[in-house]
């Protein structure tokens, strides 16, 4: 059984060559897509493509399709959470991506990751509400083992500072950046102690739902977290750090393309 | 986190400095000599309960062989106090059953994840942690097989705890609950199932140790062991190599 196949099924809303939320059809994406969270992103993403066009804009997922050393590669934002990432995913996986990278910022955990350096997740906390309704807890959320390499190659062939390990997907941004003030702080507290006593590098929203959703059905999935905040020293990227650190991620992730063969 | 290094341990039979940084670990302590056998110099050191401990040579490279035992409660404690005496990369050679039917009888499978369906790890780090193994070691584990010529497939494990839960689920009063997480595990592409990976990938991560895991799938000849042996002890050397390097 390939579940990519799975919303082939006749006779639904949903079954309708053009993707309902996503607004894409085969055709109109590569089988390499680069996930943002922000849509307003995707655009600055295309801008280091060799070539690239605008083919969908609905809700939080705006898309372009261009070329990269002559290879086929897609952008398309998920919005913040994973929720509206599994939407991506799902419907995506549907008009035949194969391969999907996640470019997403995140929060520092442990002293030695610090603003600006890169982290290619392994795996994640599946601290989130939308890959439990995919998969019972106990499953990992992890990363596709190849698309990992492919990551930290281009990563030591550009000389990017980079981490590769563990990070959270939560689903509560404040609950993260003011646990003290939400009615369940002793938890949020002591979950976050054992995330960093456990040597999660970084917090952010997306990837657990990514590579869960992924392992089940049969996609390639890697991400790239690039470190803008730091709570515990009070520290972020400026504008221009910000823009560069993007730039080089953007990069990274563009290079391990040509790594994963088109179709595969 | 850094592990506090002891003199003298509880359960296992071997003390601080008598340990090699790498150690196979595999389940059977009867496994552990066959094991051995492919190292130079073997030398047995001893056994206590579950717990029997070679060390020999490969290439040069100081190797310990220490079974765990059935189950995450006794590896547990294998992975504690091999850390506690000097061990810093633990791989598992085991046996396993096959789960969504990606890999057959008779192959070998290296676990690159597993399912927390044990009880052991979640008295570590809660149940959302994923249990992942090394990402360099498993890398080596892939290059060794490839270049030994060995086939395998690569994916995630289930680690239980209940072995006739999973063999035989209808006779428990729990039946429905593990059928549908059975079914679960087979629709998210889970390969093997086997008893030990979650809790020796988790802990390793937590206290900083490399960890990963070679399975048979549904055999426990000697051909198959050996072709488990040779990648496990490639994959070593491999790793002893970029040591050197770096």
């Amino acid at each position: 059984m390939s579940n990519n196949d799975a919303n082939d099924s006749k006779g639904g809303l949903l079954d309708t060559p053009i993707q309902y939320h996503i607004q894409l059809k085969k055709g109109d994406v590569s089988d390499f897509v680069i996930l943002p969270g922000d849509p307003g992103r995707v655009e600055f993403i295309a801008e280091h493509f060799d070539s690239a066009e605008l083919v969908a804009d609905n809700r939080e997922y705006k898309t372009m399709t261009g070329s990269y050393k002559g290879r086929s590669v897609t952008v398309t934002s998920t919005g913040i959470g994973c929720p509206s990432t599994a939407i991506a995913v799902e419907e995506l996986a549907n008009v035949g991506v194969k391969t999907f990278v996640r470019l997403g910022t995140s929060g520092a955990m442990q002293e030695y990751t610090r603003i600006g350096d890169k982290v290619i997740a392994t795996g994640a906390v599946r601290y989130e509400g939308t890959s439990v309704q995919y998969m019972p807890i106990e499953f990992p959320a992890v990363a596709s083992h190849d698309m990992v390499s492919a990551l930290i190659k281009s990563a030591k062939n550009s000389k990017i500072t980079h981490h590769v390990g563990i990070v959270q997907s939560k689903d509560s941004f404040y609950g993260q950046h003011n646990p003290e003030s939400m009615p369940i702080a002793a938890e949020l507290l002591q979950k976050w102690d054992a995330w960093v006593k456990g040597g999660v590098l970084c917090s952010e929203m997306e990837a657990a739902t990514l590579f869960v959703v992924g392992s089940y059905r049969k996609l390639r999935t890697g991400a790239v977290l690039l470190v803008a905040g730091d709570q515990a020293r009070q520290e972020s990227l400026t504008k221009e750090e910000y823009t560069q650190n993007m730039s080089d991620s953007i990069n990274m992730i563009l290079e391990s393309s040509l790594d994963i063969k088109e179709g595969e | 986190m850094t592990v506090q290094k002891v003199e003298q341990v509880k359960h296992l039979p071997i003390k601080l400095g008598e340990v090699a940084r790498y150690v196979i670990v595999p389940g059977d302590p009867n496994r552990v000599p066959l094991i051995a056998n492919s190292l130079e110099n073997p030398v047995h050191q001893g056994q206590n309960r579950e717990f029997n401990a070679f060390k020999g040579t490969y290439k040069g490279t100081e190797i310990s062989v220490v079974s765990t035992g059935i189950g995450c409660p006794s590896t547990a404690i294998a992975v504690e106090e091999l850390s506690y005496i000097g061990a810093e990369v633990l791989i598992r050679i085991g046996t396993s059953g096959s789960v969504d039917n990606s890999a057959k009888k008779g192959e070998i499978f290296i676990a690159t994840a597993a399912v927390r369906d044990d009880g052991t790890s979640k008295q570590y780090i809660p149940i959302e942690f994923p249990a992942i193994a090394s990402h360099d070691l498993t890398e080596n584990l892939i290059k060794a097989s490839k270049a030994l010529g060995i086939p395998t497939k690569i994916g995630i494990c289930q680690s239980k705890d209940s072995f006739f839960g999973e063999v035989e689920p209808n006779r428990m009063p729990v039946a429905p609950y593990l059928e549908n997480k059975w079914k679960a595990w087979q629709g998210g592409g889970v390969g093997a199932s086997e008893m030990e990976a979650a809790t020796l990938f988790t802990l390793a991560h937590i206290k900083k140790l490399m960890a990963g895991a070679v399975l048979a799938v549904e055999v426990s000849d000697a051909e198959t062991v050996n072709n488990m042996t040779r990648i496990v002890l490639e994959a070593i050397n491999y790793l002893e190599e970029d040591r050197n390097v770096e």
